[in-house]
């Protein structure tokens, strides 16, 4: 389902605050409008098979931070769209924790494709941490295209906690003043170049190498 | 410092005294370390937890300003007292904010509500920190400041989307 | 960054550490971070390395806090830690990648004059000060650059005034030669 038919489908499909399950005491931060229009996206997304509390969560940061109703149901109808692309690129098996931060890297500015070709090459572990750093690269001004090449050529032979290291120190760099895009190709050929040292080669990530 | 014919060693010791750049997440991983050291004094098991989660008495030093509330959030990774269910990994949590009389850590592990997770001021004047245990993900937080002000963590990424006009930070959380 | 000089001293944080407050201690690692992280990073050229040890210093004067006679003085009483650390790490082979030397330059971007020069200078210096003996380069970097005085620097290394002069001296006379070979290439 693309997102505008699911954003459709929220607009067409909305039920009434009555009609659902017994009420979540969360609900209760909400006035008693905002509730109604929470609860009937809650519902949609909960009726094509989307997870719920990525959601809830959403809404409830709106209400922790004064936003209005618009912005709330604005901004959690946003992440269900990219929860639902999450989905379909990652598979139905994907975790809960997977398709948040899918959906972060898509709202960064990741495409589709590129969460579907991190799963092809890392078909039996979790795509938690990849995704994760590839939307925080791209937050901090990695181009998309470059921060998904890096990932994709680091994830399949990399832990989570060097990845994480990796983006660490790439937002380092960042902050002393290298541009974006080569911090995270310098940082990234050297892990690729340290750990295919004695192995085979995979695609190698993008970007000047070191001599 | 030199001669004058040394004016170039003196071009070196000049750079050599430029500020390099430490990690600031340093302070963090030493405290850290510290946290599972040995308490100084007998205790339970549970004395090594005992500092980051005591509430303790401070005083405010007369500093102006809540933009005074300078940045230093580390993250902590400590295999510590968690529920053996599932995997999790309690990380600590740390503001420097003199001016603050509370904080509390609000985000995606507390169903942001802010009554949650207070922060503990440590006896270090302006040192606020909270220990949680999160599972493998991505969680969005904030710092909420005086139930007023709301401020991200400077030395996190930021979540990029800050859809209600207030940044957020993210943390995220390995499964090995 | 580190937290700000709220007034306690040296002296009181250490002695809270010392009474059971185990947090006071961040204090102290927030006022000596950068300062102890720059020389660390100049002995042994690479900040991975440099921060590696760092923190080693930090948690082993935390252990050893009870050692510190004269709390007053931990900002020099820590340094003697870290000597001996940046000595043990230079002596090891490193595991790590390292880099700092070389990828600071490709990080460079659209350059202007000044960081392209600051760039050069940077690789230049490194270069001079790694083929300095390793007790020259210490006190070099300990007088000049971390301005301690000799009877400091002879209490923390344990060698005599004059001995620390006559190495700080052929620091001086090897790098000036050193420096001058570099701008005749």
């Amino acid at each position: 389902m693309s997102a505008r038919t699911l954003g459709l489908a929220v607009l067409l499909l909305g039920t009434a605050a009555g009609a659902t399950a017994a009420q979540d005491p969360r609900l209760g931060r909400f006035d008693a409008q905002t509730r109604a229009a929470v609860m009937a996206l809650l519902d949609s997304a909960r009726a094509v098979g989307l997870p719920t509390e990525p959601l809830l969560d959403r809404a409830l940061e709106g209400a922790a931070k004064s936003a209005s109703r618009d912005q709330i149901v604005a901004a959690t109808r946003r992440l269900a769209g990219h929860l639902a692309r999450a989905r379909a690129a990652l598979g139905t098996k994907a975790s809960l924790a997977e398709l948040e931060a899918g959906a972060a890297a898509l709202r960064a500015g990741a495409d589709s494709a590129v969460l579907a070709a991190l799963r092809r090459s890392r078909p039996r572990q979790s795509l938690t941490v990849p995704l994760a750093v590839l939307a925080d690269l791209v937050t901090s001004g990695v181009p998309a295209d470059t921060a998904a090449a890096t990932v994709l050529a680091l994830a399949p032979i990399t832990s989570d906690d060097a990845l994480i290291e990796f983006r660490r120190d790439v937002d380092r760099d960042i902050a002393l003043g290298a541009p974006p895009a080569g911090a995270a190709m310098v940082r990234g050929g050297s892990i690729y170049d340290a750990l295919n040292a004695e192995g085979p080669r995979v695609n190698p990530p993008p970007g000047p190498r070191k001599p | 410092m030199f001669e004058h014919e040394d004016e170039m060693l003196t071009r070196v010791v000049e750079h050599l005294k430029r500020p390099v750049g430490v990690d600031p997440a340093l302070d963090g991983r030493v405290m850290a370390q510290i946290a599972a050291e040995p308490v100084r004094r007998p205790g339970t098991t549970a004395a090594a937890w005992h500092w980051l989660v005591t509430p303790r008495r401070f005083s405010l030093p007369p500093l102006a300003g809540l933009t005074a509330a300078a940045a230093l959030a580390a993250f902590l990774v400590m295999r510590g007292p968690a529920a053996p269910a599932s995997q999790t990994t309690a990380f600590q949590f740390v503001l420097v904010a003199p001016q603050a009389s509370s904080v509390s850590l609000v985000g995606d592990f507390n169903d942001w509500d802010p009554s949650m997770s207070p922060m503990t001021a440590t006896r270090q004047a302006g040192l606020w920190s909270a220990v949680l245990p999160l599972e493998p993900g991505r969680y969005r937080y904030a710092f909420l400041v005086d139930g007023v002000h709301w401020q991200s963590d400077p030395t996190a990424p930021r979540a990029g989307d800050d859809e209600f006009g207030v940044p957020s930070s993210v943390v995220t959380v390995g499964g090995t | 960054m580190g937290i700000d000089d709220v007034g306690m001293s040296d002296a009181d944080l250490v002695r809270q550490v010392l009474a059971g407050d185990a947090a006071a201690y961040a204090g102290l690692v927030g006022r000596y971070r950068d300062r102890l992280g720059r020389y660390a990073v100049h002995m042994l050229g690479n900040r991975e390395d440099a921060e590696e040890v760092l923190q080693d210093t930090f948690v082993r004067a935390y252990r050893s806090l009870a050692r510190c006679d004269e709390p007053a003085r931990f900002g020099a009483w820590i340094y003697g830690i870290l000597v001996n650390r940046c000595r043990t790490a230079g002596a090891r082979a490193s595991r790590r990648r390292r880099l700092f030397v070389h990828d600071e330059q490709a990080l460079e971007g659209p350059a202007t004059t000044g960081q392209a020069d600051r760039t050069e200078l940077d690789e230049l210096v490194r270069w001079a000060l790694r083929r300095l003996p390793v007790d020259h380069r210490e006190a070099f970097l300990l007088k000049y650059v971390e301005d301690l005085e000799y009877e400091e620097m002879a209490r923390l290394l344990g060698v005599g005034v004059s001995a620390l002069k006559m190495r700080v001296k052929r620091a001086r006379d090897q790098l000036r030669i050193i420096l001058q070979e570099a701008e005749r290439v």
